[in-house]
């Protein structure tokens, strides 16, 4: 870079094409917002999606949706809330100057973040093991119990969806229900598990994005990066964590509390 | 600061060995380098787009199919489509005239994310390499709109590589919309409100929010579609009860406001040519500002009109017609503006203004026909035949493409410094005038009698009208060969242009050709509105 | 754009980012908050499946209307959208309002023309949704 035409040159912080800290913050700030927009139609395409099936489809909706594992699904729905909470109090933190607890409540974050994404790759797993014809993802693991009922959740050639859950779903005869119960059947109950998986998937992508993001940050305030007149990366990246949060809020009554 | 720090800038490039001025180019953060940058890669994309359009024109010249078979033919129009529509209409103005000039025209040293619009150059590279894998391993029959379920489940071609190319260019276009959003917001010099903006940044703010506001759902569409194209299971597959028209609502919702990602920003330099070579303030400036706006609001609402033979229903139908209609009136306030900015003007005919009037013309054909389509009657009648393909060349090509070669003339001096020659430039605008009228017109009135787009062998009694259409895009094609000649070489021959070889007010006009690293040596502060044209120096 | 809160920065420009402060006391109320709708939009599940059986269109309400309120809150307080610029307050609201624009049209398609085709206005005898089975 050469040097910049400006006198604010000083600050180490300031980009040479900005006029003042606060003009490069609210550009920042900006951009992020402008970002988390972007995300939000992004996710927009796929609660479109959701909605017309839903809408065309509610009985299955309902007999599909208690296959999810929503005790897990609403600890996961608390550690994400306790995360957003711990990103706002780092802000805080990082606006105050106080470093060691800016230190420790990125790193908290970072920590609610992995348990996030370990209790999803345990419903995932608990998915994948029962198309494997196993009973738990430990099960399939050591090759130990195996799954009762045949079962496979995960939208595909293997896709079967329980008997006596379509039996139950009303409307249908027994005979009708074992008969279409067969590997790779082709009903709607395919879409909403394929769209659980779509929407958890990309905003398990996020999930990672953001701890990544976190990571970065918390390595910066360790360095001595931020003071209370520059911390616009928490700030943004905070910004990011709560859009992933938001999009949590809604994936969680949509899927698992049909 | 010293001057001489200053002048370092692109074109006198003082990086000794060859791997250094590489690098200068390629990690550049200057908008300006990235301009330039966008401008050869966005040509080079022209060109292919362009040959794919000769060689369909070439094959239907006889009504037989004596060139390619029809699944060859399908590669080569779908070809034309996704790089014209991907890697040409859509980033073509903003991220070449757009990058240039936004910051110099509100008097800022960069653009707010100077990184970010670096990435977005490579995204568009990524994106395009991709695309031209899917074409050399056998191209992809598709049509540009990877209509769902054939692109999913029925196409034998490169559907994946092609749809990646499209969903990283779409990042690419994100990136550049959300850039020039903050760029236009919090980087404008003191002094420069909102209403003494060049209409130019008007066009581009518009753009600039369809951008962010729907690519990213064609994105997620595009996902989708690879998603159930690699795992043979999808949202869009009726087999499980998906219907394939989600996909199309989602797919317009997007392409449809991207139309206007490619007419606004043309319609943005056309108002700065208008000004300049008409020397006056634009007429109705608050109405032309915000009848961008108000066409980017209104895109959002049409998307339908692209449906009307989908199984959408009627009452749909009828709502997004009638919608459709009220584009027609911010358009017009535009034509209607401009043509009264020219009333008692003093005009001079100089090469951007031509492409400039050129552009007035062709655009009241284009929208007018828009607004006959827009009529689920008429349109169901003339739906996928010549006549829409005339109707949507005459707004992206007469419009689109007449306003990129006038804002690349327009701009040439100050890009490079250096003036084109003016009687070669008179000329290729006319010849481009032309060659696009008799590319297309025939193609409005063989349509009109019933012959379908997307066929290679067609009856003999079109003959006459597909002969005089690949006549035209002959004439057409060397209209567009004339100006990358003498444009390069005026690079080398041209009369060094001055800092404001048009004697024009803009703020981009108040620096050097080219413009510093920095665009300004000192901080330029505003202090009239835009197109405040000294009334003696109309001597041009 | 110039703003009232200008914080008195030397150079003389209007567009600092700074416009007011939320406590920490906030934030553990607004995370309190968060936890009280959360519990409460998983009661509200679980009364009306064992409990009270209310029409779809309702619970589902119940359940997007809870989620509203909580993003509301993370938007209003976390994200400090209470005490930003009125550009970052329009910002945030657009996206719901394009998301809107969206939903609105796409079911209002999907609610004239009815899916799957059989479930239509058009169509004469209702087909019960096993038949697609």
């Amino acid at each position: 870079m050469a040097t910049t035409p400006h006198e604010h040159g000083h600050n180490p912080a300031l980009l040479h094409h900005f006029d003042t800290p606060g003009q490069q913050k609210e550009a920042a700030t900006l951009g992020m917002w402008a970002f988390l927009v972007t995300e939000i139609m992004l996710f927009g395409g796929i609660f479109m999606a959701y909605m017309v099936y839903r809408w065309a489809y509610p009985a299955i909706w309902a007999a599909a949706a208690p296959h999810l594992n929503t005790p897990l699904a609403t600890v996961n729905t608390v550690v994400l809330l306790v995360s957003s909470l711990t990103v706002a109090l780092s802000v805080h933190a990082a606006e105050a100057g106080n470093k060691r607890q800016l230190v420790l409540l990125l790193l908290v974050t970072i920590l609610l973040g992995v348990t996030f994404l370990g209790i999803k790759f345990t419903e995932y797993g608990e998915k994948f093991a029962h198309c494997a014809g196993y009973a738990s993802p430990v099960a399939w693991a050591t090759g130990g119990e195996r799954l009762a009922e045949p079962e496979c959740l995960v939208p595909g050639a293997n896709f079967l969806f329980p008997v006596e859950a379509l039996a139950a779903e009303g409307g249908v005869t027994a005979a009708v229900a074992t008969a279409a119960a067969r590997p790779g059947m082709k009903t709607p109950h395919q879409l909403f598990f394929f769209l659980y998986f779509c929407a958890t998937g990309l905003h398990a992508i996020h999930m990672i994005v953001g701890i990544t993001v976190m990571s970065v940050i918390a390595w910066m305030a360790s360095r001595n990066r931020f003071s209370p007149a520059y911390f616009t990366p928490v700030e943004i990246g905070g910004l990011y964590w709560h859009l992933i949060d938001i999009i949590w809020v809604f994936l969680f009554p949509l899927f698992y509390l049909v | 600061m010293s001057t001489t720090a200053l002048i370092n800038h692109y074109a006198t490039n003082r990086a000794t060995t060859a791997s250094a001025w590489l690098k200068s180019w390629l990690l550049t953060v200057d908008h300006k380098r990235i301009a330039i940058l966008y401008l050869i890669s966005i040509n080079v994309f022209f060109l292919l787009g362009g040959l794919a359009a000769s060689i369909v024109r070439l094959e239907l010249v006889t009504p037989q199919g004596d060139l390619m078979s029809a699944d060859m033919y399908n590669r080569m129009f779908t070809l034309h489509g996704v790089i014209m529509v991907f890697f040409f209409l859509i980033p073509g103005i903003p991220s070449v005239l757009g990058n240039f000039l936004i910051p110099l025209m509100i008097g800022a040293r960069d653009l707010a994310f100077p990184k970010l619009n670096l990435l977005s150059w490579y995204l568009y590279m990524g994106g395009g390499l991709f695309a031209l894998c899917a074409a050399v391993f056998g191209g992809v029959d598709t049509g540009w709109t990877f209509y769902t379920p054939f692109s999913t489940s029925y196409s034998n071609s490169n559907v994946v590589l092609t749809i990646a190319g499209a969903f990283v260019m779409g990042f690419s276009s994100i990136l550049t919309g959300l850039n020039f959003i903050i760029t236009i917001h919090k980087m404008r010099a003191p002094g420069l409100t909102w209403f003494r903006l060049p209409l130019f940044i008007w066009a581009h703010y518009a753009t600039s929010l369809i951008q962010i506001l729907a690519t990213p759902v064609v994105a997620i569409a595009l996902l989708l579609v690879l998603v159930e194209r690699v795992w043979h299971i999808g949202v869009f597959d009726p087999a499980i009860g998906g219907d394939p028209v989600l996909y199309q609502h989602l797919f317009w919702f997007y392409s449809h406001p991207a139309v206007y990602i490619m007419i606004l920003p043309a319609m943005g330099v056309i108002s700065e040519l208008i000004a300049t070579f008409s020397r006056r303030r634009i007429f109705g400036y608050e109405f032309v500002a915000f009848s961008s706006i108000a066409i980017a609001i209104l895109g959002f609402l049409v998307w339908g009109h692209h449906m009307y033979v989908s199984s959408q229903s009627v009452y749909s139908g009828l709502v997004f017609g009638f919608i459709t209609m009220l584009v027609a009136i911010p358009s017009a306030i535009k034509v209607f503006n401009w043509t009264a900015t020219l009333y008692k003007g003093s005009i001079s005919y100089r090469t951007p203004m031509l492409y400039a009037l050129g552009f007035i013309g062709l655009f009241i054909i284009g929208g007018l026909t828009g607004i006959f389509l827009s009529v689920v009657a008429v349109d169901i009648h003339v739906t996928d035949t010549y006549f829409v393909v005339a109707h949507f060349h005459y707004v992206m090509v007469g419009g689109t493409m007449m306003a990129y070669l006038g804002g690349i003339h327009y701009w040439w001096p100050k890009m490079t410094g250096r003036m084109y020659n003016e009687a070669w430039g008179t000329i290729s605008a006319l010849v481009v005038f032309v060659g696009f009228n008799l590319t297309f017109f025939p193609q409005f009135i063989m349509g009109y009698l019933g012959m379908p787009r997307r066929y290679h062998v067609y009856p003999q009694e079109f003959q006459i009208y597909h002969v005089m259409s690949t006549a035209g895009s002959t004439i057409l094609g060397i209209g567009f060969v004339i100006p990358l000649v003498y444009l390069l070489l005026s690079l080398r021959y041209g009369r060094l242009a001055g800092d404001d070889p048009w004697d024009a007010p803009g703020l981009e006009w108040r620096t050097s050709s080219p413009p510093p690293t920095f665009n300004f040596e000192t901080q330029p502060i505003v202090t009239e509105e835009a197109y405040a044209f000294q009334p003696e120096a109309a001597h041009l | 754009m110039a703003n009232a809160h200008d914080t008195g920065h030397q150079g003389g420009h209007d567009r600092e980012g700074n416009y007011g402060h939320i406590s920490v006391r906030t934030y553990w109320v607004v995370f309190g908050a968060l936890m009280a709708l959360m519990v409460l939009t998983v009661a509200a599940w679980y009364t009306q499946k064992h409990f009270v059986h209310l029409p779809e269109i309702v619970a589902v309400g119940i359940a997007v209307s809870i989620a509203i309120a909580k993003t509301t809150l993370i938007i209003y307080f976390f994200m400090h959208v209470k005490v930003s610029s009125k550009l970052t307050q329009i910002f945030a609201v657009s996206a719901f309002v394009w998301l809107m624009i969206l939903f609105v049209i796409v079911m209002g398609d999907y609610m004239a023309r009815g899916w799957p085709p059989a479930k239509g206005p058009l169509s004469q005898v209702p087909v019960p949704i096993s038949a697609a089975l």
